[in-house]
């Protein structure tokens, strides 16, 4: 299976202070890979990197086997990257900010089908046509899905893709992921709810202080601690961290 | 569609929205009626006087060329000044003296001159002869008053005048009193403009002429670029505070693409909103300047070699262009360090400050009436050249803005540079507080305390 996404020994500093302390994961193709951490642990730091938002301080990061930091137009080429409470412009209307993204991406005839695409995912009804200003936070949240996944990008990292949201809405969020990833598309998601990744994810990578500690399927890692859930598992991993 | 077209396309729909268009129209209507106002107020206070006059009947006085009525004489001279004889007693109202708040009061005289019981006597034993002049104070404005007070010293000058003409009898005489008590004649005058000598023209004459232009320029300059700015800034900290921006900064565009995109259709709707600004500004300037206008009607700018050539504009043009771009550049690194919406409203502070130092002392001061040290000030702030260039061109300066177009283009050249450069940063996605310089400072600020 071909490597969606390497990370070696990637570090990421602010002055003297250290963010993220060597990190190196590989994530396959068709992969749901769940990063998982309390805030402030560097999950965000690592999505943005991977992202091109922000440098690497050291290491390498490549996306199907392009360079990161050498070619971020390339790779810009092949990701989706939804950031955290991340909003759209309110002034426009769901169909709009649809085209608006479409129009970087297809030409004519692929931009219809593009749109109609990320209707679908949105699935919005007939309030794909009012202003995003209107919407809740639960359909804003359908709609920039269906805007990172309709471009159909080879890799789609999410960071904490249903924070904030209620119980149906981040149900309904989490159905739409699993779509997603069973069309084959590779996702890379944060979170810090241990049992959406436990159910989302195929393999887990935990968080603590910039360092990954552990490194698994969910199976794996609550065989490995003799837990039931995921996020005994997360405790006691950071507590012997 | 390409990508530039595409981010032009969505920044000018959000920037033109019908809150942001609406106030701009208010504004401009604001402006229009607040022109015309003014302007009628200085019609009122230019257009021919209303006066009132008493106590002068029974009081002509006998002179060596005939009898002389005060009253007579206003009418003589409000028919020189072309009021037609069936309009007189619109202008020259006979008042009661015992009266005369009531009939002024109740009058559109703006004054009336009341001759005193004895003028008559007085006059002819060789006494002068006493006129007051009386007022009633209303709150209307700086220019009523002192236009009014203006109007009845005229009166009384010309009312003078034509006695003492009449006292003096022939015109022999009249010739030589004149010479006895003007004997210099220092009417003629010449004004140096560009080194050539001009008749009969002052200085204030022309700048009374300019003053239209001197005022506006410098104003519609300001407030493009401030308007600008505020655009542009305020577009960064929206992008940010929605988290928009990164979502941008990761589609497969180029960052380039992205800042020029922003740039142009910043200029773009600030420069509609500043020609709307202009237009609303020009009604309301017209009327503050038709009085000073009206004074030096006679002068000729085209004679006095003060106007533009096609060149001339062009290089106005080229100075406006280049500052607006300096304007974008300087907004764009500021945005870049707005957190939101709101920080990126006190960002343009800055900038507002660095439009209004040099409209104001284009305004009161100028480029060549200024020291030095306002001089440098001057030059450094990049919006001061298209406020200086008219003036420079006009005083066939072209040096002072093709080296102000110089300065601007290097200056607007490192601006865009340093925006480039932050876009592909950390700043934009971390702002200022995770910047490793600022880390390093804190760092050694850290240890010195240390060391201490």
């Amino acid at each position: 299976m071909v490597d969606a996404l390497v990370l070696r020994d990637v570090r990421k500093s602010y002055g003297q202070r250290e963010a993220v302390h060597g990190v190196s994961l590989t994530v396959k193709e068709g992969e749901v890979f769940g990063l998982i951490g309390h805030n402030g642990a560097g999950k965000t730091t690592m999505l943005r990197m991977i992202s091109t938002l922000l440098k690497i301080t050291s290491g390498t990061i490549e996306v199907y086997g392009k360079d990161v930091a050498k070619e971020p137009d390339a790779v810009r080429e092949l990701i989706s990257y939804l950031p955290e409470d991340a909003g759209a412009y309110k002034d426009m209307t769901g169909r709009g900010y649809l085209t608006f993204m479409a129009n970087f991406f297809a030409s004519k005839a692929d931009k219809d089908e593009m749109i109609a695409k990320g209707i679908e995912l949105a699935d919005l009804g007939e309030r794909i046509d009012s202003k995003i200003d209107t919407y809740s936070k639960g359909m804003k949240r359908r709609l920039l899905i269906a805007r990172a996944i309709m471009t159909s990008p080879k890799l789609a990292i999410l960071d904490e893709v249903t924070s904030g949201l209620d119980v149906i809405n981040a149900y309904e969020i989490r159905e739409v992921i699993r779509q997603i990833a069973q069309s084959g598309v590779t996702i890379v998601m944060s979170s810090h709810n241990m049992f959406e990744v436990d159910m989302v994810c195929d393999r887990v990578g935990m968080v603590d202080q910039g360092n990954l500690i552990e490194l698994g399927t969910p199976e794996e890692l609550k065989q490995k601690y003799g837990k039931d859930t995921l996020e005994e598992v997360f405790v006691t991993a950071v507590k012997g961290a | 569609m390409s990508d530039l077209t595409n981010i032009i396309k969505k920044e000018m729909k959000e920037l033109l929205t019908p809150g942001s268009v609406a106030s701009v129209l208010i504004m401009v209507i604001l402006f229009a009626c607040l022109g015309g106002i003014i302007g009628e107020e200085v019609e009122k206070n230019t257009a021919v006087p209303v006066m009132g006059i008493a106590n002068f009947e029974g009081q002509d006085v006998d002179t060596v060329s005939g009898e002389w009525n005060a009253y007579d004489a206003l009418r003589d001279i409000y028919l020189k000044a072309g009021v037609k004889e069936a309009d007189l007693d619109k202008y020259i109202i006979k008042m009661d003296k015992d009266n005369l708040y009531s009939d002024l009061a109740s009058s559109d005289a703006s004054f009336a001159l009341v001759l005193d019981d004895d003028f008559k006597k007085d006059v002819e034993s060789e006494k002068q002869g006493v006129i007051e002049q009386y007022y009633i104070y209303q709150p209307a404005g700086m220019l009523s008053g002192t236009v009014s007070a203006t109007v009845a010293n005229y009166m009384v000058s010309q009312l003078n005048s034509d006695l003492s003409s009449m006292l003096i009898g022939s015109e022999e005489e009249k010739e030589y009193i004149k010479f006895l008590t003007t004997p210099i004649n220092g009417a003629t005058t010449y004004t140096y403009v560009n080194g050539e000598p001009n008749k009969d023209v002052t200085p204030s004459d022309i700048s009374n002429k300019l003053t239209g232009q001197t005022m506006f320029i410098p104003m519609i300059i300001m407030i493009i670029i401030m308007m600008v700015g505020s655009i542009v800034i305020s577009s960064m900290g929206s992008e940010k505070e929605n988290k928009t921006l990164e979502t941008l900064l990761t589609l497969p565009i180029k960052r380039t693409t992205i800042v020029t995109g922003k740039i142009i259709a910043a200029a773009a709707v600030g420069l509609i909103f500043g020609l709307a600004y202009m237009l609303g500004m020009s009604f309301y300037l017209d009327s503050l300047t038709s009085v000073s206008a009206a004074a030096s009607q006679g002068v000729d700018l085209s004679k006095l070699g003060l106007v533009l050539g096609p060149t001339d504009y062009l290089l106005v043009m080229v100075s406006m262009f280049l500052a607006i771009t300096c304007a974008l550049g300087i907004c764009m690194i500021l945005g870049a360090f707005a957190k939101n919406y709101k920080s990126a409203q006190t960002m343009t502070l800055p900038l507002s400050i660095l439009a209004i130092i040099p409209m104001f002392i284009t305004m009161f001061s100028g480029w060549y009436s200024s020291n030095i040290a306002l001089k440098i000030v001057l030059f450094i702030i990049p919006f001061s050249h298209p406020m200086m260039a008219m003036d420079a061109l006009m005083n066939n300066d072209v040096t002072l803005v093709l080296a102000g177009i110089a300065y601007m283009a290097v200056f607007a050249l490192v601006a865009i540079f340093i925006t480039v450069k932050l876009y592909s940063s950390d700043i934009l996605i971390t702002g200022l507080g995770q910047n490793k310089y600022v880390e390093m400072l804190k760092g050694l600020g850290k240890k010195k305390k240390h060391t201490e």
